[in-house]
C-alpha cells in the first residue's frame, strides 16, 4: 500500500481532526493536529504495544481491535494493521463530561 | 533460556553448589523424625492409622516452617557472601551474552481493515462512564489491602 493509499482512507473519517501512520522506524505520515506530533506518536505506540500484550485466556488473539484514548474534547483511536500504526484524533461529541 | 522458564530438572553442567539452599531444610521429608518412619506391620490398623496421622502432621509441620535457630549455626562467613554474589554475577554475565539481542515485540496485527475500524462509531459514553466506574473502584480496593499482621512471626516450640 502507498502512502497515499495509507492516508486517503484516514481523510474521511467522520469529525477527524488529524491523524498518524506510524511503523516501527518512525512516522510514515500525518496531518492535521497530529501534523508531525512526533511525542504523540511515541506516546500511542507505547500504549498500543502495552495493551496489546494482555492476554484474556480463552479469547482469540488479539483480544481488541482499536484502542480509544478519550479526553473531554476529542478521542485519540488507534489500531494496529500490517505492523503498522493508525493514530486518528477525533472529536467528542458526546454531551456528558466524563468524570474520571 | 530465560530464568523464568528454567526449571529444578534442569541439572545439566550444575555446580552442586550454586543450587545449595542459604538455609537448609531443617527436618527434610526424606528423615522423618525417630520412630515415625517406620510402622511394623503387625501392629493393628488403628495404630498404623494414627501413626500415619502423626507423621502427615509432622511432615506438614516441617514443611510449613522456617527454623531461624538452625539458619543461625550454619552462618556463612562474609567472605562466602561475597564468593557467592561474585559467582552468580559472572554466570549471569556469561547468560546474557548468549541471549539473542531481544527485540522489541513485534506488532499485533488487530485488523485489515483500520480505516473501517477507526471511522466507526466512538465507544458510547454510557461504557466509558462504567469502565471508569469500575476502574475507581478497582483502584479503591487495591488501596485497601494491607498486610494486618495477627501473630509472631518468629516463635518458640516450647520443648520441655
Amino acid at each position: 500500500m502507498t502512502t497515499a493509499g495509507l492516508t486517503a482512507g484516514l481523510e474521511r473519517i467522520p469529525d477527524q481532526l488529524g491523524y498518524l501512520v506510524i511503523s516501527e522506524d518512525g512516522v510514515l505520515a500525518s496531518a492535521g493536529e497530529l501534523e508531525n506530533d512526533e511525542h504523540t506518536a511515541a506516546v500511542m505506540m507505547q500504549m498500543v504495544r502495552t495493551a496489546s500484550r494482555f492476554k484474556l485466556p480463552g479469547s482469540p488473539e488479539p483480544p481488541f481491535k482499536r484502542m480509544s484514548v478519550t479526553l473531554e474534547d476529542f478521542v485519540y483511536m488507534v489500531t494496529v494493521s500490517g505492523q503498522k500504526v493508525f493514530v486518528v484524533k477525533r472529536q467528542n461529541n458526546q454531551q456528558e463530561p466524563i468524570n474520571a | 533460556m530465560g530464568c523464568c522458564y528454567s526449571s529444578e530438572n534442569e541439572t545439566t553442567e550444575q555446580d552442586p553448589d550454586e543450587r545449595k539452599p542459604l538455609i537448609p531444610h531443617p527436618n527434610p521429608v526424606s528423615k522423618p523424625p525417630n520412630g515415625t518412619d517406620w510402622i511394623p506391620t503387625s501392629v493393628p490398623s488403628a495404630r498404623t492409622d494414627e501413626q500415619a496421622l502423626l507423621t502427615s502432621i509432622l511432615t506438614k509441620t516441617a514443611q510449613n516452617i522456617i527454623d531461624v535457630s538452625a539458619a543461625d549455626s550454619v552462618m556463612m562467613e562474609q567472605h562466602e557472601y561475597m564468593d557467592k554474589a561474585r559467582q552468580y554475577s559472572t554466570k549471569l554475565a556469561v547468560l546474557s551474552n548468549t541471549l539473542p539481542q531481544k527485540k522489541s515485540l513485534a506488532l499485533p496485527s488487530l485488523t485489515s481493515q483500520p480505516h473501517q475500524v477507526l471511522a466507526s462509531d466512538p465507544v458510547p459514553y454510557s461504557d466509558v462512564q462504567q469502565v471508569s466506574k469500575i476502574a475507581a473502584y478497582a483502584y479503591s480496593a487495591i488501596s485497601q489491602i494491607k498486610v494486618d499482621a495477627k501473630e509472631e512471626l518468629v516463635v518458640q516450640f516450647a520443648i520441655p
